[in-house]
């Protein structure tokens, strides 16, 4: 039997990120001010039907005004939907991690709270396996151009460096790295391919790129430059693409994607 | 309809299964014990697994499913094991080495040898079999079998392994086919009648 570690029958993720406040999708633009996308649910469907290979929701109010996210819209999407998703958000104990996977998410995603209190990954890697946290970074590139850290939504600069930061989720045990470039985000300038290369191909964990799509090409480059997956928000929710003119783009430039017979 | 029967080992949310598995005409529960349930012989039992090899066989211990699961195969039952439900069919597991499966099929599942493990997401199945030629499946695993005489279909992570097997009635998915969309629906259905 041949084994080349590299060869990978997996196809590269494309995800729709549904930004959730008070029970609404919602979209910012660098964080900030949110425009009322539609009812989670519907959405959802809407993109599996197009292709999506999974879906994140996340509750962006909760981690600003300490709000537990709505378990009755987890539940309602883990009814409808029959692809996996992940949701994050007000995760703040173990306790909620449990009502979240017990609510029928198949992942939960930490932003804040991985920094604030960094043992919760290991706990979650521990109980239910690392395949099922997904660490969120949350990073800009400052005007002197070092590159930062940032939680509650984008709102506060953590005391972190970003190469140890990875590093350190990594080894508490995060199953993949939703990797968003605030610098990047809602403007439509691209993925920042430059932060997605320096992981390399032996890296051990999934590289989600997050912030930046504007049009089908960034996709390409972003996977071309080595993320597993690309997440994108606006793009989808406006209807300036769907999922499946994002995958039919990539499967003309030779990039393999799920698609359904 | 031939009752569909979920095994319960108290390893993690079986919401998506049961809403994958659910159909109008079919009668569907979920049991913990082997004893909770007036067997026919009749029933399909769905054999789900999330977290460790060796949780699931000391479950399997615990609640008394290694002895009749034993017997309810070696008897022609119905049975479909799901990721690690598929995998405690075999002999054992490198995750696990001292824990022992039923064994109903031979080998033990090995490490996956991509630097990116788990291996999450969707591959396309390597497959004659009509219902999985060609589909996308969700996948969620660290460790496989490589081969065995019963695979019925096959994908590559840095070596190629096998994703289903079959032998008689008993039926096993390394993939989760209540998270693969349509394709992993019917497919349920289709193995479940």
């Amino acid at each position: 039997m041949s084994v080349n570690k590299y060869v990978s029958d997996l196809t590269p993720r494309i995800i729709p990120c549904l930004d959730v406040a008070a029970g609404r999708v919602v979209k910012g633009t660098r964080f900030k001010q949110l425009v009322d996308m539609g009812d989670p649910v519907e959405l959802a469907l809407k993109y599996e039907q197009q292709g999506a290979d999974e879906l994140v929701f996340l509750d962006i109010k909760a981690s600003v005004d300490k709000q537990p996210s709505a378990l009755a819209m987890v539940t309602a999407v883990a009814m409808s939907l029959s692809i996996p998703f992940a949701v994050g958000g007000g995760i703040k104990t173990m306790d909620d991690v449990h009502r979240f996977f017990h609510a029928g998410a198949d992942k939960v995603t930490l932003n804040t709270m991985a920094v604030s209190e960094p043992d919760l990954i290991n706990q979650i890697s521990r109980q239910y396996g690392s395949q099922s946290i997904v660490v969120a970074i949350d990073v800009n590139r400052e005007a002197d151009g070092e590159l930062a850290i940032y939680t509650h939504g984008g709102s506060q600069k953590a005391a972190l460096d970003y190469h140890q930061w990875v590093r350190e989720v990594v080894d508490r045990g995060a199953g993949e790295i939703l990797l968003t470039a605030m610098h990047k985000d809602g403007t439509g300038s691209g993925f920042d391919c430059e932060l997605l290369a320096a992981f390399g191909t032996d890296y051990p964990v999934q590289i989600i790129a997050s912030g930046g799509a504007r049009e089908p090409k960034d996709f390409y480059d972003a996977i071309k430059a080595g993320a597993d997956a690309v997440l994108a928000a606006g793009i989808f929710h406006r209807n300036e693409y769907s999922v499946t003119d994002i995958k039919d783009y990539l499967i003309k430039k030779n990039i393999t994607m799920r698609t359904t017979l | 309809m031939k009752p569909v029967i979920i095994i319960d080992l108290n390893s993690g949310n079986l919401l998506s299964l049961e809403n994958a598995l659910r159909r109008n005409d079919l009668p569907l529960s979920r049991i913990q014990q082997p004893e909770a349930y007036d067997f026919s012989g009749d029933e399909i039992l769905v054999l789900p697994g999330q977290g460790r090899f060796a949780f699931i066989s000391e479950r399997m211990n615990d609640l008394g499913w290694r002895h009749f699961l034993t017997d309810w195969i070696s008897r022609g039952g119905h049975l479909v094991g799901i990721c690690v439900g598929m995998q405690i069919l075999f002999e054992g597991s490198d995750e696990d080495p001292k824990a022992a499966g039923l064994g109903y099929f031979q080998g033990r599942c090995q490490r996956l040898q991509h630097p990116k493990t788990p291996m999450v997401g969707w591959a396309r199945l390597d497959s004659d079999k009509l219902n999985m030629k060609d589909q996308y499946a969700y996948f969620v695993n660290s460790y496989a079998v490589s081969d065995s005489p019963s695979c019925t279909a096959k994908v590559t992570y840095g070596q190629s392994f096998c994703v289903a097997v079959q032998k008689n009635r008993v039926f096993g998915f390394q993939f989760h086919p209540e998270k693969s969309g349509r394709f992993g629906r019917e497919l349920l259905h289709h193995v479940c009648q």
